[in-house]
């Protein structure tokens, strides 16, 4: 009795603890890499060709640049005033249903790409609204009291006032310099900062790409890859350019953990500019391998139209989201009226 | 009188009530909503990958949530690189809830691959399988298959066991004690190794929430306690039925041992199913020559019966044939859970043959358990067993 009860029980755990599911009927379908397709009777976990969008907006990002609240000084300097809140409770939807606490510079990671002249006066208002001290340590030449890092900025409100002349030309990270400073850099304290020559380089589609990392593990590895954040972003909303039209891409590589990071085009060659402080590339490839914090600029015009990629050739990188695809129209054909009617 | 009776069952009953009153008084403070005593800490999600089976052109992850909290699955990564993947019936978890995660993927047989599965809060799960292979389809002639391995396994050697009695029943008294005591070095071998393995199955597939180590003890020792008290019935029942003592306990050791080969049977489904071929094989030799002796276990009680070639044959198949349905059900539908609930049962049951056992040997040599014959039986059984063991 008493065994058949013991056995009756050990049983029904058993059978109870593997079978604690229930049905659904309703069918989808997905795609995969090779092209399959795959029916499911429950949901899809394809963060990489499936259109979704979370929180942040890449697309938005990519061509946003503040210049600030411009004003004269009497000496006839322009005087660029800025106001950057920094915030560390955020928690933000990166990747499709996947949720990290985001630390930010206005709102987003990147912070907004900060651009100005060669000699302008760049006045930025800090407001740390966050619970840590947090700093802006920019990089480029400035008095050492404006480097952020023996002034931290306490947090809940406080506040410091960077300024200093815009310089040198060229493309250059911002980020806050409290230690552990690694912690602060990978939760997202970082962003862009361009500083144009006087005489203004040629017009292009101009672009900022900010390739970072996210370890939403904490085990000092990344678990995501990007341009912009968003793992895979630009692949399921590709970057709608022009054929024969120049494109420029500010590109700062802020990924840590990694020692290096890479970006390869498709299709074509860029002329690149190491750090954008030359007016001369230095090269003409399309590799270019980039260490913590290196940075340059990238210009190129594609002369097919159609689908090219371009992604981190350390493919690690590129199978855990930074990839992205330009779509290049045609620019005569479409687009020709819409430039030149007005 | 009447009613001072019933007054008096009402007051024993309230009194077994009221502490229990308290108690639910006591969680409701604890844990009752606007109770904020225990909000500390944060509770940490946590998925155990139970099973991972290669289809064709498709990964098929079993995930369990076994954390304190309801988790989301989010994403799927095979080798640290993510995939598209599908899950069914829904990304939800509640606790103990399970999921299966299926990826479309182009695997290579018999290459590793590890399996990442990532949670909303970010947090990856990994396993990893350290040769991919086909999962086997429940077939008739698979069935059939492990039918003939299990018979090989199982039965085949029991009854060969078996044959050893002529041999028991013309030896003396001292002797006969050497085989009992001898079946109790072996029997000692098989519990020791069973709840050894169930603790590793435990260890290395169940996840932590479950307890792997308390749990085989609880069902070892209820097993034990069960069959216990079940064979002491059976043993009364002895005096009144034409069942004698001897064939009796013959009959225990069989329904022990046959746990005991259930078990082996799972192991060596698994080892299949898993695709570990050559593992299989070595585990099929080695447990047929192991099992070998236990044929001797059951037949050294029963060597001073009469006519007892139909029930030995009976009992050689309660003994042998468990190990096909443990084959079927390692290789069909494996699951650690109730691989560790069957382990322990057997080991439970085997330790039970043992204490009867002991009981008769005593009774036989009148208390006297430290004799030559006893320690020298016991102390072969075990050697035998793990020279054959190593055999795995």
């Amino acid at each position: 009795m008493i065994l058949s009860l013991s056995i009756l029980i050990g049983l029904s755990v058993v059978v109870f603890l593997t079978t604690f599911s229930d049905a659904q009927s309703e069918s989808k379908t997905f795609v995969t890499h090779s092209g399959a397709i795959v029916t499911t009777t429950g949901e899809i976990l394809d963060p990489l060709y499936a259109v979704s969008t979370v929180d942040f907006d890449p697309m938005g990002y990519l061509r946003d640049f503040n210049y600030g609240q411009v004003s004269q000084l009497s000496d006839g300097t322009t005087l660029r005033e800025f106001t950057i809140i920094a915030e560390d409770d955020k928690i933000m939807e990166v990747s499709p249903g996947i949720f990290y606490n985001v630390w930010t510079f206005n709102g987003t990671v990147p912070g907004p790409t900060i651009r100005a002249t060669e000699g302008d006066l760049l006045r930025i208002s800090f407001i740390n609204n966050g619970s840590k001290e947090h700093t802006i340590h920019f990089h480029g030449i400035h008095p050492a009291e404006m480097d952020g890092v023996f002034e931290p900025v306490g947090g809940n409100g406080g506040r410091f006032v960077y300024e200093f002349e815009a310089g040198p030309v060229g493309v250059h990270p911002y980020h806050c310099h409290v230690m552990p400073l690694e912690e602060h850099i990978v939760h997202g304290l970082y962003g862009v900062f361009i500083v144009d020559p006087k005489e203004e380089r040629p017009i292009a589609d101009e672009m900022v790409m900010v390739l970072n990392g996210l370890d939403t593990d904490f085990d000092t590895e990344n678990n995501f890859y990007a341009a912009n954040t968003i793992p895979f972003y630009y692949q399921h909303h590709p970057i709608q350019i022009k054929t024969n039209e120049l494109i420029r891409i500010y590109v700062v590589n802020m990924v840590e953990f990694d020692p290096i990071n890479n970006f390869h085009l498709h299709g074509n060659l860029y002329k690149y500019y190491p750090t954008g402080t030359d007016l001369v590339p230095s090269f003409y490839t399309d590799m270019i391998t980039l260490s913590q914090t290196e940075r340059g600029i990238m210009e190129f015009q594609y002369e097919y139209p159609g689908k090219y990629l371009f992604h981190a050739h350390k493919v690690e990188f590129s199978e855990k989201g930074w990839v992205g695809i330009f779509l290049v129209n045609d620019n005569d054909e479409k687009n020709t009226e819409l430039d030149y009617g007005n | 009188m009447e009613i001072s009776n019933k007054s008096s069952k009402i007051k024993l009953i309230t009194s077994g009530i009221i502490p229990f009153l308290f108690l639910i008084i006591l969680m409701a403070y604890i844990f009752g909503p606007g109770s904020d005593l225990l909000d500390l800490g944060i509770p940490l999600p946590e998925i155990t990958i139970e099973k991972v089976d290669f289809m064709n052109s498709e990964i098929q992850v079993t995930v369990r949530n076994t954390g304190p909290i309801s988790v989301e699955v989010a994403m799927a990564d095979i080798n640290d690189r993510i995939q598209p993947a599908a899950v069914e019936p829904d990304k939800y978890l509640n606790r103990y809830e399970t999921a299966l995660v299926r990826i479309p993927f182009e695997w290579n047989e018999a290459e590793p691959y590890r399996i990442g599965i990532t949670i909303e809060d970010g947090t990856r799960f990994e396993k990893e399988i350290e040769a991919a292979a086909p999962a086997i389809k429940p077939s008739l002639e698979l069935a059939w298959f492990f039918a003939i391995i299990g018979t090989y396994v199982g039965i085949i050697p029991v009854m060969i066991g078996l044959l050893w009695l002529p041999f028991i029943k013309r030896i003396s008294k001292q002797k006969y004690h050497f085989f009992l005591a001898l079946t109790v070095g072996l029997l000692l071998f098989l519990g020791i190794d069973a709840v050894e393995e169930a603790l590793e199955v435990s260890k290395e597939n169940l996840a932590d929430v479950f307890n792997g180590g308390l749990l085989v003890a609880t069902v070892t020792i209820l097993s034990f306690l069960g069959l216990y008290y079940a064979g002491e019935k059976l043993l009364k029942t002895t005096q009144s039925s034409r069942l004698t003592k001897p064939v009796a306990i013959a009959l225990m050791i069989s329904v022990g041992i046959g746990l005991h080969n259930f078990g082996e049977g799972l192991a060596i489904g698994a080892a299949v199913g898993m695709g570990s071929i050559a593992f299989s094989t070595f585990l099929i030799i080695g447990f047929a020559l192991h099992n070998t002796t236990e044929g001797i276990a059951i037949a050294a009680p029963m060597s001073r019966e009469r006519k007892v070639i139909g029930k030995l044959a009976l009992m050689g198949l309660i003994a042998g044939s468990p190990a096909i349905f443990g084959a079927w059900i390692g290789g069909f539908a494996y699951s650690p859970f109730s691989s560790v609930i069957f382990l322990s049962i057997g080991a439970g049951a085997i330790f039970q043959v043992i204490i009867i056992i002991l009981n008769m040997i005593r009774v036989e040599c009148n208390n006297n358990l430290s004799n030559a014959s006893v320690v020298s039986g016991i102390s072969v059984g075990l050697v035998v067993m793990y020279l054959t063991g190593i055999l795995i």
